[in-house]
């Protein structure tokens, strides 16, 4: 069994006394930087890479602090997702759609242990996909050009018709504003700026970090501020916490399928864990149907995205150690550390650099049940952050965003931004438009007018290039698919309850 | 009587044209693609005029929109949090942070030295968090203070 | 490596100028990940493993406006900064060049040096039928659309102009026909190439090193004078008769108040740094090869880069 020796070479590098001490400070500082609001996967690894040089890491200790770090922002992303209606970072958005529910039913610690479980069983299922495939895997990139790619995001927005919301002008009109924004920048076809206004702060169009905590953070402060802190999950009265064994157990199926779901959306160098978070739960949604409840807070619903979004943070591992293409922000900065480091992914980092891959691989595992070990017992912590005062904790997640988004440029333009997103993410919950599509219009709209633009430059503007290969045709047929599946169950059901309560 | 989404629909409808005309306006140089710079602007304010449009004549019921005092409290911390993006930069972390802060929590449970305590303690223990903890490196004064 | 894409999510670990007075500052003026990025923390890290500054190196992240946003807090709030380096690249040229940085131009900062040069290749997949820039070339003058691009930079671009180029020099002038299509980085436009989508690609040759060792694409040219040491068997299209020199250098402008000493003192610790064996194992490593130039001689090679440039954009539309 060779992938049993490598795993072992892996394990003799990666695991040591000291090495495990920085797995569980990388997990520890993952954590905390995915749970606040503004501050996401790429910005732990961020600021680690200081550490490392002043630290005199070697290249396996680092390797193993910033894993962890990885894995650790991605789990603790669902944190403020469930606890306070705020996506830690994007791609833990999903999750706050059925968490925040259960919050606020009573239910918190449940809903952060079933995530977690599923967070772990996403991560382990990609790690081990790593180890297994990864190879032969970065093959799939090669199967997708424009076309396809258009295809797939064509996909994750034909099922924007199934969010939660009464009605389907306003989905769609979200999903405009989201798609609207994304087009604001420097056009990458003419190399010429779109919808400025002549500002320089816009040229590189909107970070969607400004777009989530806007709308997601500071619009929560606004409606903490018109209640007086009534409301809202905070100070809700707590059922007892045990661990929900029965309900984990009960949304196994539902984490293998996002578990392979995540992964092959994570291997796609597109938009990585948010997609992958968003395809997972729109498929079990639907899968789910009307008696699936989802959006109301049921187990599944928060096992889904996460399950979906840490495989496929794993999965975008893939192309970025055999490729060297980074399929998301996070991996890219993940990518500088390696080359700071000098290992230089490519198509020969597994066969020239063992050590190097399966030290990864071992750490990923590493991190991935450190993480599983301190995030169950912490539950009891993590729900606390509901018994604070809404005086006391409201103003400090406004604080936190704002440094957050500060350290983007460290300019008051892109604060000022956040500000006008606050406002229209209270002005648009309070007229229940969904602001989830908003997001994902800004996160991957640029991606998929620029792979509809590249194909056209390509077939020389022949639109049957966009159902050229097997692969796309069957992205669209999902795509029609997922777009009649919610119309059809609509005839059904009542309206589920509208996230933007 | 009016209803808040037939207002807001009409605004939408407004706001799209606003948004194709701005887009008609995108230069294009003459090595452009077949789809062009403008397409996927103008199909999209298309779109959502239409929206804007549906909502105009289908209007849901009334949000419940918040009592003048609420608005009042809310204009005061939105004017706040502008003041505190642009004061960031200038005065260093620690004084408009606990200014802000105390304002917000003020507004939130009016009780003046609960939101007091809240803005100190917000201001100095989030700058050890962020400034020790997460190694951003944050000023915490005024330049020019404290040499 | 360049920057991978314009809106990566990373954000940055450091804001604002630290609070201690007198220790040397890098900006590199995009997210942490991008070539820029790497400029600023490996001649940092060496120009305090060298002694050449007193306290490690603060590396700031500036990203913005593809460098414009750096460009313009240099001008505008640093302009006589002696502690103050930026990285920059053929990309930042260039884009000084089109107007990209709206009124800024290249004489409002100091050009003090280049360590280093990622020559420019133009690679195509294992199994293509084109086995030099000739078969390239009469390709495209036989159909136009049957050869299509991939590049990292957005269309009009370094890597954009690269073919161009070539193509121009063997007597092609309709050059708005050819195809070419922006992705996010080099690896990426490597992927599409060998995935048959594009059939060429155009890059540096740091992005290619891998994919070269593999056996999934080949070089069809290096755009340099000399060949390049450790890839002896890739012919320049100078020997293949295409007079075309591309190559993404990496360096550094400073403020331009400072003091002719404090340029003379940042010219020589650059040169310092990039005569050292640390900066050329990591050189080497990165698919870099040498590139040296400092101080007035830099200064007067981007001058003339940026003119050059300017002209050639001017022919293929992308400025006026």
């Amino acid at each position: 069994m060779e992938i049993l020796s490598n795993l072992a070479l892996g394990f003799s590098i990666a695991l040591s006394p000291y090495t495990l001490m920085l797995a569980v400070l990388g997990c520890f500082i993952g954590t905390i930087v995915g749970a606040l609001p503004g501050l996401g996967p790429s910005n732990g690894v961020a600021i680690l890479i200081p550490i490392t040089f002043t630290m005199g890491l070697d290249a396996t200790a680092a390797l193993v602090l910033l894993t962890a770090v990885y894995y650790g922002a991605m789990y603790g992303g669902r944190i403020s997702s469930i606890l306070l209606n705020i996506p830690g970072d994007e791609p833990a958005l999903m999750t706050t759609l059925d968490g925040y529910p259960m919050a606020k039913n009573g239910r918190p610690g449940q809903a952060l242990v079933i995530s977690g479980f599923a967070s772990f069983w996403g991560a382990l299922f990609a790690t081990v996909m790593l180890a297994l495939v990864a190879p032969a895997l970065s093959r799939v990139a090669y199967q997708f050009g424009p076309a396809e790619y258009f295809a797939l995001y064509l996909l994750a927005f034909s099922t924007l018709g199934g969010i939660a919301s009464n009605n389907q002008a306003k989905a769609a009109f979200a999903s405009c504003v989201g798609l609207g924004i994304s087009v604001i920048g420097l056009d990458n076809f003419s190399g010429l700026p779109r919808m400025t206004g002549g500002n320089l702060h816009l040229m590189d169009g909107v970070d969607f970090l400004v777009a989530i905590v806007g709308l997601f953070a500071v619009s929560e402060v606004f409606f903490f501020i018109e209640k007086h802190g009534k409301g809202g999950a905070v100070g809700v009265k707590l059922n007892k916490f045990r661990v929900p064994w029965g309900e984990i157990w009960s949304t196994r199926w539902t984490q293998l399928r996002c578990g392979v779901v995540g992964f092959i959306a994570g291997v796609l160098p597109g938009a990585g864990a948010s997609l992958g978070s968003f395809l997972t739960y729109m498929m079990e949604k639907n899968i789910a149907g009307p008696e699936g409840k989802f959006g109301t807070g049921v187990p599944k619903g928060v096992a889904a995205p996460e399950a979906g979004n840490n495989s496929a943070a794993g999965g975008a591992l893939v192309p970025m150690l055999t490729l060297g293409v980074p399929g998301s922000g996070t991996t890219a900065v993940l990518l500088a550390v390696l080359m700071t480091l000098n290992i230089t992914p490519g198509p020969t980092l597994f066969t020239d650099r063992p050590e190097v891959v399966w030290g990864l691989i071992a750490s990923l595992l590493i991190a991935n049940f450190v993480l599983l070990a301190m995030n169950v017992p912490l539950v009891r912590i993590f729900v606390k952050v509901l018994s604070v005062p809404p005086a006391l904790l409201l103003p400090g997640v406004t604080m936190v965003s704002f440094v957050g988004i500060y350290s983007l440029t460290g300019g008051y333009f892109d604060l000022l931004l956040m500000i006008l997103f606050g406002i229209m993410g209270y002005v648009f919950r309070k007229m229940d438009i969904p602001t989830v599509p908003v997001i994902l219009g800004i996160l991957l709209g640029s991606n998929m007018e620029d792979a509809l633009r590249r194909a056209m430059v390509l077939s020389d503007g022949e639109w049957t290039y966009l159902f050229s290969s097997p692969i796309a045709i069957g992205l669209w047929i999902f795509a029609v698919a997922g777009f009649i599946a919610p119309v059809y169950f609509r005839n059904k059901i009542r309206k589920p309850q509208a996230v933007t309560d | 009587m009016l209803k808040s989404d037939r207002i807001f629909g009409v605004v939408v409808v407004l706001g799209a044209f606003a948004y194709i005309a701005s887009a008609l306006q995108t230069p294009t140089s003459f090595m452009s693609d077949p789809v062009g710079p403008k397409t996927f602007p103008v199909l999209l304010g298309a779109v959502a005029g239409l929206c804007g449009l549906i909502m105009v004549l289908k209007p849901d019921e009334e949000p419940d929109w918040p009592d003048f005092g609420a608005v009042i409290a809310l204009a005061i911390s939105v004017v706040v949090l502008i003041g505190y993006a642009y004061a960031l930069k200038p005065l260093g972390f620690l004084i408009p942070t606990a200014i802000t802060a105390g304002i917000l929590s003020y507004q939130i449970t009016p009780r003046p030295l609960a939101s007091a305590l809240t803005g100190l303690g917000l201001s100095v223990g989030l700058f050890l968090l962020f400034k020790y903890v997460l190694g951003l490196g944050l000023v915490p004064f005024p330049k020019g203070w404290f040499g | 490596m360049k920057l991978f894409s314009a809106k990566a999510v990373a954000t940055t670990a450091v804001m604002m100028v630290g609070s201690s007075a007198m220790a040397a500052e890098c900006i590199a003026p995009a997210n942490p990940g991008g070539g820029w990025d790497f400029t600023c923390r490996q001649v940092g890290k060496l120009l305090y493993d060298l002694g050449e500054v007193d306290q490690p190196v603060q590396i700031t992240n500036m990203a913005g406006a593809g460098g414009g946003l750096a460009f313009a807090h240099t001008v505008a709030e640093r302009s006589d900064d002696a502690e103050l380096i930026v990285a920059a690249s053929s990309a930042t040229t260039t884009r000084l060049a089109q107007q990209a940085y709206g009124d800024a131009t290249a004489d409002q900062v100091r050009w003090v040096g280049a360590i280093g040069a990622d020559p420019g290749v133009i690679v195509v997949a294992a199994d293509s039928p084109m086995q030099n820039l000739d078969d390239m070339v009469e390709a495209i003058k036989a159909d136009p659309g049957s050869v299509a691009f991939a590049g990292g930079s957005a269309a009009g671009g370094f890597d954009h102009m690269k073919p161009l180029m070539v193509l121009q020099s063997g007597g092609f002038s309709d050059i708005t026909s050819v195809k070419y299509i922006g992705v996010d980085g080099g690896a990426d436009a490597i992927t599409q190439t060998v995935g048959g989508f594009t059939q060429a690609m155009t890059g540096d040759m740091s992005e290619i090193v891998g994919f070269l060792e593999s056996g999934e694409v080949r070089a069809l040219a290096v755009l340099t004078e000399e060949r390049v040491p450790g890839f002896e068997d890739i012919p320049t299209a100078m020997e293949q008769g295409y007079d075309v020199v591309a190559v993404n250098w990496r360096g550094f402008y400073v403020p331009k108040d400072i003091s002719d000493e404090d340029f003379a003192m940042w010219a020589d610790k650059i040169q310092a740094v990039a005569d050292s064996d640390e900066w050329a194992e990591v050189r080497q490593a990165n698919g870099l090869a040498p590139f040296t130039k400092v101080g007035p001689d830099f200064q007067n090679w981007v001058d003339q880069v940026i003119a050059d440039t300017e002209e050639l954009s001017r022919e293929i539309g992308v400025i006026e």
